[in-house]
Order: structure tokens, then C-alpha cells, then sequence
């Protein structure tokens, strides 16, 4: 895997004349995972897709890119909270998809390995509909894989799961993306205080960064520190509003 | 687990409720098909009736029987006709998807060419067949051509319209996912709009089947006895002019079966195309 690069943010960005955020500097260490935490509105979303580079209706006015002065495009894959899983293919033409469009000779072997680790080897040959909704997180994660891109980011995939498939999700998301640039946007302070390596709070007013418990992530959901981290994020998250 | 509450644990009452349910169910899916029929079966007693107890004379109102006796008798002649209704209202359909189709993905490629064309597309549509027919039939003419075109105005712009909706309605979040993927506009019309249209189209397919055997009638009727005109529609003028009432019958019947096959055709490409993936069509979805 090619070294993944850092991620930096500065300015203010605003949608038909409204401005969505900023003006803030944020920076995103290379090779962690960031937790992006925040309520709902404040432009958590804008700044992941700035740095997709799918902003069209986004007027930037400031940087966005790679600390390593490379253009980002083509080392960014996303996972969203909608699974983007196409309902026509299978659980393995859809990990296979960027391949395809890249007019690659698909690698099914690689891809079933991939679906194994996920776990979803069984059903390789399902369409999305059967299956359930951290099966299908799951089939997104191995598509995430599969593209092995330096940098991802996470627009709150796990928010539409319930509790234990969404513990069981973080911890095998820590696991398979490990040593990649993670951003990490999520307004779950539980999800934050588990998982982040670095932990920015984005509020109306500024952006701040608290700081992460000392154990290594994935925490213990139950972890006196996890707990009492999640605890603070929440005081800042009320205190904010 | 165990389950303390007697009310609930007796398994014979559990049983007959499921029991139940199943019979319900069962009768539902039987009746389903016998009352149609037996309702088919009382409607053409009555119509006997009625004419037999009436005396009503066969060139006014023939009876079920005399229709059914003539169908079997012109059978040779109707099928004829019919296969030529046929010939032209599937190639119309034929036409109108391939017309409906390329419009639309031209249209979805570009908003200039969709600002163009879209009012002629609307006024070709809302314009009776009827009242352009005849100047069809003065412009062109190859007499099948003719047809074809009339058939093909009223059939094209249901698929038309269903497959723009469709080749717009691909999700929004998936069009981003293929432009982190780099993919080319001709990808994204392959691989992601052409499928999510899909289900659209079919639905328009539907209509369409129907009004491109509306559409080859009306042609009929107006193109009249000349040229291959040999059609049902045909059939049945001429019948009429000479007071053959149940062959007009017969032909009628044709033509209405042949639009019940279409669809009923129709629904089941759109069903096994979709029954995997899309929600209209996959059983037993939450």
C-alpha cells in the first residue's frame, strides 16, 4: 500500500450564499483514525465531501487537499450511512465495481478473500436486498477494501445499526483499515470515544480538538476510559448547543 | 426459554390459529382464479340467455355460441388478419423502444437537446392518431409504413417518458460514489443509470404494448381496404359493411385476447427481469 498522506482543511465554505462552515483549520494526521464529531448541521458532512471532491454546490474559499501536495483524486474511497451498494449486482460484482469501471480484469479470487474476512463469503452471490443492514455495511466495507485506497472516509456508516452489529461493525472497520488516513465523521459520542485516534469537535462556533482516551482503539465499549471520554464529548456536545 | 402462561404454551390452540390463517390463505389464491372465471362463465350464460328468451336475430346480437361457431369457422381468415395486426403493433412496440430508449438517454445527456425536442415529443402525444392518420397516409406511400408510424406515435412516448424518469431518478449518493471512482459519463450511463432505469422503463413497456395494438387498429381503420389492408381492424369494417355481425365479434374477441397476452407477457419479462433486485417485484421483502 502506497504511504497514506495527511489531510488539511482551511477556510470557510458556504452553499448558495449560506455559509455551511468556517472559518476553521483543521488538519487530519496521515495513517489515523479521526473522529469528526458534531451535531447535526454544521457542516460535518460538506467538509467529507470537500475532500471527495463531489462539492459541485460547495464554494470553497480557502485549501483542501493532501499534505503531501499530491491532488487527492482517485486515493479517497467513502463509506456512507446509505450502503451506495448497486441492488442489480451481486455482493461480489459490487466489491468488484471499481474495478470494472476502471477497466480492470476483475480479481474474484481477491475479492472473495476480502468477502471472507468481512465475513460474507456465504453470500458472495446474494444481491443486496437479502441481506441484512450490517451485512450490507459489511459488503461496503469490502468494497472499501477491495479499492485499497490511502484515505477514507466515513459519513456516519454505522448510525443506522443497531447497537451490537454497530460495535461489531467498529471493531472489524478498526481492524481492516488500520494504517490508513481515516476521517471519520459521526455525531455518536459512544462511536467517537471508541474509536478515534484523534477526536475534533465541530460545533456552529469553532473547531476544537479534545483529547482521545490513552488505550489503543478499537476501546472497550465499557472501558472506564471510553466511558469517561464519552462522558466529556457529551458535556462539550451540550455545552456547545 | 419456557413459558409459564398456559394460554399461550397450548400448542393445539397455536395450531388451529395457523391452520386457519393457512386455509384462508389458500382459499384466497383459489379464488383468486375461479371467480373471474365463473363470473366469465355467468356473463356468457346470461348474454345466451337473453338472446335465445329475446329472439333477438343474429345480425343485431349474435350469442356466445354463433360468435364462438364463427371464430372456428372464419379461423383461417381471422388468423390471417391477425397476424398482420400482430406483425404491425410488434414492430411498432419494437420502434417505440428503440425511439423511446434513444431519446431518453439523449435527453438525460444533454439538457439543450431535452430543452429542444421534449414540447414536440408532448405535442406528437397529445395530438389524436385519429386526426393525423390520414395525413400520414397521404405523405407516405408504403401502406405498412404508414401503419407503423401511427402505431409507433401513440406507443413511443410512454417509454419515453418512464425511461427519463428513470435514467434521472438514479440515486444521488451512488452518482457521487462513481465520480470518487473516476467513472466516464458513458460508465455511469451504463453501469448506473441504464439499470436504475430499468424498473421505469418496464413500467412504460407496459402502456406501450397496449397502445401500439390501440395505435396499429386506429391505422387500420383509417388506411381502410387499401393496399395489405387485411388487418383485424380490417375484418372487422368489413364485416360491418356486411352486416356479419358475429364475425365482428369474433375479430373483437381477437383483438382483445391479443392485448391481454401483451400484457400479460409484458408483466412477466418485467417480473423475472426485476423479482432479484427491485423492491415492486421481490416477494417476501420487509
Amino acid at each position: 500500500m502506497i504511504t497514506a498522506p495527511g489531510l488539511s482543511l482551511s477556510g470557510t465554505a458556504d452553499i448558495a450564499g449560506t455559509r455551511v462552515f468556517g472559518p476553521l483549520e483543521m488538519r487530519v494526521p496521515a495513517g489515523r483514525w479521526t473522529c469528526l464529531l458534531g451535531p447535526s448541521g454544521v457542516g460535518k458532512s460538506t467538509i467529507l465531501r470537500t475532500f471527495a471532491g463531489i462539492d459541485d454546490e460547495v464554494a470553497l474559499d480557502g485549501t483542501c487537499g493532501a499534505d503531501d501536495g499530491a491532488p487527492l483524486a482517485g486515493r479517497v474511497a467513502l463509506m456512507a450511512q446509505s450502503d451506495l451498494l448497486m441492488p442489480w449486482l451481486t455482493v461480489l460484482d459490487n466489491a468488484l465495481l471499481g474495478a470494472r469501471l476502471r477497466g480492470e480484469t476483475p480479481d474474484r479470487d481477491a475479492a472473495r478473500a476480502i468477502l471472507s474476512r468481512v465475513g460474507l463469503e456465504a453470500h458472495s452471490d446474494k444481491k443486496p436486498g437479502a441481506l441484512s443492514g450490517g451485512q450490507r455495511q459489511r459488503a461496503a466495507l469490502a468494497r472499501t477494501l477491495m479499492e485499497d485506497r490511502p484515505v477514507v472516509l466515513l459519513d456516519e456508516p454505522f448510525s443506522a445499526l443497531d447497537a451490537a452489529t454497530r460495535a461489531r461493525m467498529q471493531d472489524l472497520a478498526a481492524e481492516l483499515l488500520r494504517g490508513r488516513t481515516v476521517l471519520h465523521v459521526t455525531h455518536d459520542a459512544a462511536e467517537a470515544a471508541r474509536l478515534g485516534e484523534r477526536i475534533l469537535l465541530l460545533t456552529e462556533h469553532e473547531l476544537q480538538t479534545v483529547a482521545p482516551p490513552d488505550t489503543p482503539m478499537p476501546r472497550a465499549a465499557d472501558g472506564e476510559e471510553t466511558l469517561a471520554a464519552q462522558g466529556r464529548l457529551t458535556r462539550c456536545l451540550l455545552e456547545a448547543a | 426459554m419456557t413459558v409459564t402462561d398456559p394460554t399461550i404454551s397450548d400448542p393445539v390452540m397455536v395450531d388451529e390459529e395457523e391452520t386457519r390463517r393457512a386455509r384462508a390463505r389458500r382459499i384466497e389464491r383459489i379464488a383468486k382464479w375461479v371467480l373471474p372465471v365463473v363470473m366469465m362463465g355467468l356473463t356468457l350464460l346470461v348474454w345466451d340467455r337473453i338472446v335465445v328468451w329475446n329472439e333477438i336475430p343474429h345480425y343485431i346480437l349474435p350469442g356466445p355460441r354463433l360468435v364462438f361457431a364463427t371464430l372456428v369457422e372464419d379461423w383461417a381468415m381471422l388468423f390471417d388478419a391477425l397476424l398482420v395486426t400482430l406483425q404491425i403493433t410488434l414492430m411498432a412496440l419494437a420502434v417505440a423502444v428503440i425511439g423511446g430508449v434513444g431519446l431518453a438517454v439523449l435527453f438525460t445527456q444533454s439538457r439543450w437537446i431535452e430543452m429542444s425536442f421534449y414540447p414536440y415529443a408532448v405535442i406528437l402525444q397529445v395530438t389524436p392518431v385519429v386526426s393525423i392518420a390520414p395525413l400520414i397516409f397521404i405523405y407516405v406511400e408504403n401502406r405498412m409504413a404508414g401503419l407503423l408510424i401511427c402505431a409507433w406515435i401513440v406507443a413511443f412516448f410512454p417509454v419515453l417518458a418512464n425511461t427519463t424518469l428513470g435514467l434521472n431518478s438514479a440515486d444521488h449518493n451512488l452518482r457521487d460514489l462513481f465520480r470518487i471512482y473516476g467513472a466516464t459519463r458513458w460508465q455511469r450511463l451504463r453501469f448506473l443509470q441504464l439499470p436504475s432505469a430499468l424498473p421505469y422503463f418496464l413500467g412504460g413497456l407496459r402502456i406501450a404494448g397496449g397502445l401500439s395494438l390501440i395505435g396499429a387498429v386506429v391505422a387500420e381503420y383509417v388506411a381502410g381496404t387499401g393496399g395489405i389492408g387485411s388487418g383485424l381492424a380490417f375484418r372487422i369494417l368489413e364485416a360491418g359493411y356486411r352486416l356479419n355481425i358475429p364475425r365482428m365479434f369474433a375479430a373483437l374477441f381477437l383483438i382483445a385476447a391479443t392485448g391481454v397476452v401483451i400484457f400479460a407477457g409484458l408483466s412477466f419479462l418485467s417480473h423475472m427481469l426485476l423479482r432479484k433486485w427491485h423492491e415492486s417485484a421481490m416477494q417476501g421483502s420487509t
